[in-house]
């Protein structure tokens, strides 16, 4: 299980509420990898340091992701703010991802 | 990664993965089933055995990283063959944009893409450009080289960001003459690339741009292995030879069909079957000679 500290953006965050997600991948898999640098960018463009992310590898912790419910990976779970969401894929859809963080583009 | 937590789906004589009825239990409808779909799901956990279950393309590729070989001709030299290159292959990243080579300009690299697709452009005259072939995994950057041609006769440009190895021309040249298996992949591949060079040219001559549009994004979708990607206008109209407007006329109307999503060039393949209707026949006939 990886934690991944958040970086600072050079333009101000859009949001001020800390979102607190957790993303469900599969070792270095090409969607997972994907799905990671797609947050990534996201979190950077979008959120600069208000965000905590926890990256969990379902290869190593399966019991761990079935327990939240997960499927597939990858699978972004968005747990605070409220509403929780839940994003399956490689999060290359930029605005369904905006849009399930409750991020106004 | 635990060994005992991750298995790969097995596969049955005809190679279709025995696992799908599995993976369709599992997976019965929603987000999930639609990721599964559209190719952007690596492994599916299953809450009886709590398994994750990598998919075939993950598998691959978490084993190509482990050591294998990601570049199908280098992969498919003997062993001696490829440890004897290895000294001279220098792992390069490949950026959108990024020109490898100009029409007549010396071929200093060889370039075998890990992944990313460098797309081969023939310059007329007044400047105007066509794709005459594109270059992926499965193939090199710089066959002229491999020919006995010193220069390029096209512009090689990348059009998929990724990472290639690269070798100097004259390290190329010397592991060329003494390995057979090298000579006899590459003639492989040369021979392949000038037949699809001919189907292409036909198919520019003959086909309706609806139809090529079809083929190109579907032979796009097989090299990236994703149902979603990015192609801008500019890159679809060289690769069409028509005028941007050509391009937007042609994806407007595979979209009103539901066949496709296409927004500032981002496509989304939504009926992959039904886009394969409204090819040409030529998308078969070329992704068969690239396997």
């Amino acid at each position: 299980m990886r934690r991944r500290k958040p970086k600072s953006s050079r333009s101000p965050p859009a949001v001020t509420t800390v979102v607190i997600m957790r993303l469900y991948i599969a070792d270095a898999a090409p969607n997972s990898l994907k799905a990671v640098a797609n947050l990534e960018a996201i979190c950077k463009d979008y959120l600069g340091d208000s965000f905590k992310l926890e990256v969990i590898d379902v290869l190593e912790f399966p019991l761990r992701a079935l327990a939240d419910g997960i499927l597939v990976t990858p699978s972004l779970a968005k747990l605070s703010p409220a509403p929780v969401a839940k994003i399956i894929g490689n999060l290359s859809d930029r605005s369904n991802v905006l849009s399930a963080l409750g991020i106004k583009q | 990664m635990s060994a005992t937590k991750s298995k790969p789906l097995e596969r049955n004589q005809r190679g279709e993965r025995v696992a799908n009825g599995r993976i369709l239990r599992l997976v019965k409808s929603g987000p999930e089933l639609q990721a599964l779909e559209s190719g952007q799901v690596d492994a599916v956990l299953d809450a009886a055995t709590g398994t994750a279950y990598l998919l075939p393309d993950a598998q691959r590729a978490l084993s190509a990283a482990g050591g294998q070989i990601a570049n199908s001709l280098l992969a498919a030299l003997p062993r001696e063959d490829y440890q004897s290159l290895l000294a001279e292959l220098e792992p390069v990243p490949l950026t959108s944009g990024e020109v490898l080579y100009e029409p007549g300009e010396r071929i200093r690299h060889v370039y075998f893409p890990n992944d990313g697709q460098v797309s081969v452009l023939m310059v007329v005259a007044d400047g105007k450009a066509l794709e005459v072939g594109l270059v992926g995994r499965e193939g090199l950057v710089g066959i002229p080289l491999a020919l006995g041609a010193e220069a390029s006769p096209v512009r090689a440009q990348v059009q998929g960001s990724g990472s290639a190895l690269r070798m100097k021309a004259a390290s190329f040249r010397e592991a060329l003459a003494r390995s057979l298996p090298l000579q006899r992949e590459l003639y492989r591949y040369a021979y392949a690339k000038l037949v699809q060079a001919r189907q292409t040219a036909a198919c520019n001559r003959f086909h309706p741009v609806e139809a090529r549009l079809a083929r190109c994004l579907l032979t796009t979708r097989d090299r990236v292995r994703s149902d979603q990607f990015h192609l801008t206008h500019e890159f679809l109209a060289l690769t069409l030879g028509i005028r941007r407007v050509g391009v937007t006329n042609a994806a407007t109307a595979l979209q009103q069909r539901k066949l496709i999503s296409y927004h500032r060039g981002n496509i989304q393949i939504l009926d992959r079957k039904g886009l394969k209707g409204a090819s040409c026949g030529c998308y078969e006939i070329l992704r068969n000679l690239a396997s």
